[in-house]
């Protein structure tokens, strides 16, 4: 009962966790360029998500005056995560943009057959 | 107004690269000449600042004029100061290489987008140094991130592109480690302001230590990725043998050091003294800074490109900076800080004479390294005396810094440490001393004589000449630059 | 695309997208939103546009030269308006010691520099939006 109880209450925390984990998973055992793309933008998508979660507080309602005396959540996570995304979302478009690039180079783009391109270049040097 | 100083300087920067696109129009030189202009604007100011600092105390400059808990804040103390004058000085004498370059190592248009992201940089690593706030150093780290990225991977070549990828996914990893210690500091403290967080850590630490114990683990790991610690340095080799020799001396000896910086800044500044050494944390940095010393030095040896074989050599030398820093002493700091001076200078000489060398002898490889000496003299003398200070040799600032080292670990009276650093000097002499003596005396196989001098143009020879002198300077008269560390020390820990 | 549903769809809903990314970014100090995400509501109406009408008819809407322009105008816009702050010696940023009035709060016009600093933010983070999406389309098809 005791760990169902924990397992409830920090849930947010615990889906952060596995998500940054899964991200790292796919990073490092993935050979496909994009796949790994994805991976970094799970693992970035775990981490806001724990940041935000830590700003929640039982019963409260968005800050958002309303009149009244309710009790609002914290809002300054969010608000720094905002910035957080902006940043994720640029190195996304630089990772893809060298995505285009390898793929002109290449022909491919699956990490283990431009390895072994670049070892037969390297061999007839 | 001098409190405006320092906000002043990294708009400077920001305006310098947004201007670079409005001059195309023009000749390149204007650009070149009002970048020189604006860097010395920027020295002179950090001068000003660094001598107000320390009659007068920390500048506390608050934006928006919001609370202390509320806002961002920048605290501009000596520590800070004193790096910033030594990252500007350091890319003047680049940026004189850069703009004299005619080894063709960038091509012709794409010299503006170089020079944006040069200042971009500049300006991202000043907002590193001056801030005091720990979700801010996040936003800054990336933007270095991905300048560095784009500067190290602007030319157009096949292998380019993969370090390039390999280089943006360990560092984002990296970034988004440091991002959750952050998470887990603000979880156990509420604060994001790093004065507000070591009062709250000094109460807090013994009913959260698991807590902060996996916070500074991840931020370790984090900054140990971009900073290039023995275990994550995979990324360093292939982003040197793949990028202009301008490039590399950027990335190894000046961003690579401003990561260690922030990983002090939050060992001392946020954590404490006393709270490190009840949760052993220095036993971590010891045991990775001994076996990096070790390791980067063995795969140096085993390299045939110079540029692969100055990038593990980096590796070594940034493990002895952070066995500097986890002694946790005054001393220690003292060693650790005079090496990152020191190894900023020689990595510097090392790759802007090695570019110039493979440019002109179209080669990479060490064999083919016999008799320069007597073709480019004065580009293979700077790599000597950068290679005899790698190994320590007396007279040079590189024996200053393993001495202080040496006197540190003593203290500490930890015999294995010592052993460990004169295990790492031997090796480094197996892999600089060979190149210095046959550049200088195998002269059989070319039969040169000194008729056949090649002309390495003034613009690059300046910079390679004032690096040596600074090199040699700082061997023999070490102690105005020390009194200057000892201010940086102690307001570091204040 | 050839096809005509998805033409004459698009043709009709693209004004009120952009209607309510205005209406976002306006009302940033007010309810949830601001620059950040109102900039990227009217950055994907025009992606919308690139994808169905294609490449060379959303050049002439969003040319070169206007994407300069928004890019750095945004950008000049935020460091300006912090810049007026310097002129009475408070420091960067500063809302209300620097003169700009707070209105009743929940109207538009209140909160100081906050809604301007949003036009900025949501002029750069459009234009950065459909410049980025136009260079990688340009790549692959030359």
């Amino acid at each position: 009962m005791n760990f169902l109880t924990f397992l409830v209450e920090n849930i947010n925390y615990l889906g952060g966790i596995a998500l940054f984990l899964i991200g790292l998973h796919i990073v490092v055992t993935h050979s496909n360029l994009i796949k790994r793309i994805m991976g970094i933008n799970i693992m970035g998508t775990g981490v806001f998500l724990f940041f935000v979660a830590i700003g929640y507080v039982k019963d409260g309602i968005p800050p958002i005056i309303i009149g009244g005396e309710p009790i609002y959540i914290n809002p300054v996570p969010s608000v720094l995560i905002l910035t957080g995304i902006v940043v994720s979302v640029s190195i996304t478009v630089y990772s893809l943009a060298l995505t285009i690039r390898i793929y002109q180079t290449f022909g491919t783009i699956d990490q283990k057959e431009i390895s072994k391109l670049i070892q037969e270049e390297e061999y007839h040097d | 107004m001098i409190n405006q100083l320092p906000i002043l300087q990294l708009l400077l920067f920001l305006g310098m690269a947004l201007s670079i696109p409005l001059l195309r129009k023009r000749r390149f030189n204007t650009t070149l000449r009002l970048g020189f202009i604006v860097l010395c604007l920027v020295l002179i100011s950090s001068i000003f600042i660094y001598i107000h600092v320390i009659s007068e105390g920390p500048i506390l400059y608050y934006f928006g004029n919001h609370a202390q808990r509320l806002g961002i804040e920048f605290k501009v103390d000596a520590f800070s100061s004193f790096f910033t004058m030594f990252i500007v000085i350091l890319a003047m004498i680049i940026y004189i290489y850069s703009s004299g370059d005619q080894t063709e190592g960038i091509e012709e248009k794409e010299y503006g987008r170089y020079y944006i992201l040069f200042f971009i940089l500049m300006m991202s690593m000043f907002g590193i140094l001056y801030t005091n706030d720990l979700f801010n150093t996040y936003v800054f780290i990336e933007i270095l991130s991905i300048t560095t990225c784009a500067i190290i991977s602007i030319k157009r070549k096949k292998d380019t592109y993969t370090s390039a990828f390999r280089y943006v996914m360990l560092n984002e990893i990296g970034s988004l480690s440091y991002l959750f210690g952050v998470a887990l500091i603000y979880m156990a403290t509420g604060y994001t302001n790093m004065t507000l967080v070591y009062e709250s850590i000094s109460q807090v630490w013994q009913t959260f230590p698991v807590n902060l114990i996996i916070a500074i683990s991840f931020m370790i790991v984090g900054l140990g990725i971009k900073a290039a610690v023995f275990p994550f340095h995979i990324w360093l080799p292939d982003a040197h043998s793949s990028a202009p020799s301008t490039s590399s001396a950027i990335l190894s000896a000046i961003v690579v050091k401003v990561y260690i910086l922030v990983l002090t800044k939050v060992l001392f500044r946020v954590y404490g003294i006393d709270v490190l050494e009840a949760l052993n944390i220095p036993v971590i940095l010891m045991v990775l800074a001994s076996i990096g010393m070790i390791m980067g030095s063995v795969f140096a040896i085993a390299q045939k490109d110079v540029k692969r074989m100055l990038g593990y050599s980096s590796v070594a030398q940034v493990g002895y900076i952070i066995l500097g820093i986890s002694l946790l002493t005054h001393d220690g700091l003292r060693a650790a800080f005079f090496h990152i001076l020191s190894h900023g200078l020689m990595k510097t000489a090392l790759f802007l004479s090695a570019g110039a060398i493979i440019f002109y002898k179209k080669t990479r490889r060490i064999n083919d390294f016999d008799g320069l000496g007597y073709i480019m003299p004065v580009a293979m003398g700077l790599f000597s005396i950068a290679g005899l200070g790698m190994i320590g040799i007396p007279l040079t600032s590189g024996f200053i810094s393993k001495l202080n080292l040496g006197l540190a670990v003593l203290e500490l009276e930890s015999w294995i440490l010592l052993a460990i650093i004169i295990v790492s000097s031997l090796l480094n002499v197996i892999y600089y001393l060979p190149i210095i003596i046959s550049a200088f005396l195998k002269n059989e196989k070319y039969h040169y004589r000194l008729e056949t001098i090649e002309k390495t143009p003034k613009g690059m020879l300046i910079p390679l000449i004032i690096l040596g002198v600074l090199i040699i300077g700082l061997g023999v008269f070490p102690e105005p630059i020390m009194n200057l560390i000892e201010y940086a020390i102690t307001s570091l820990q204040a | 695309m050839e096809d005509k549903i998805v033409k004459t769809m698009t043709r009709m809903l693209l004004p009120f997208i952009q209607l309510y990314g205005i209406f976002i970014i306006l009302n940033g100090h007010i309810s949830p939103g601001g620059g950040f995400a109102g900039g990227a509501m009217i950055g994907t109406s025009l992606i919308l546009y690139t994808i169905v009408f294609g490449l060379p008819k959303a050049r002439k809407k969003f040319s070169h030269r206007a994407a300069e322009f928004m890019e750095s105008g945004g950008l000049i816009l935020y460091v300006a308006i912090g810049l007026i702050a310097l002129i009475f010696g408070l420091p960067f940023l500063t809302n209300i010691e620097a003169g700009f009035s707070l209105g009743e709060p929940g109207k538009i016009f209140s909160a100081g520099m906050i809604p301007i600093i949003m036009i900025g933010i949501g002029i750069k983070v459009f234009s950065t939006m459909v410049s980025l999406f136009h260079i990688l389309i340009e790549e692959e098809i030359s």
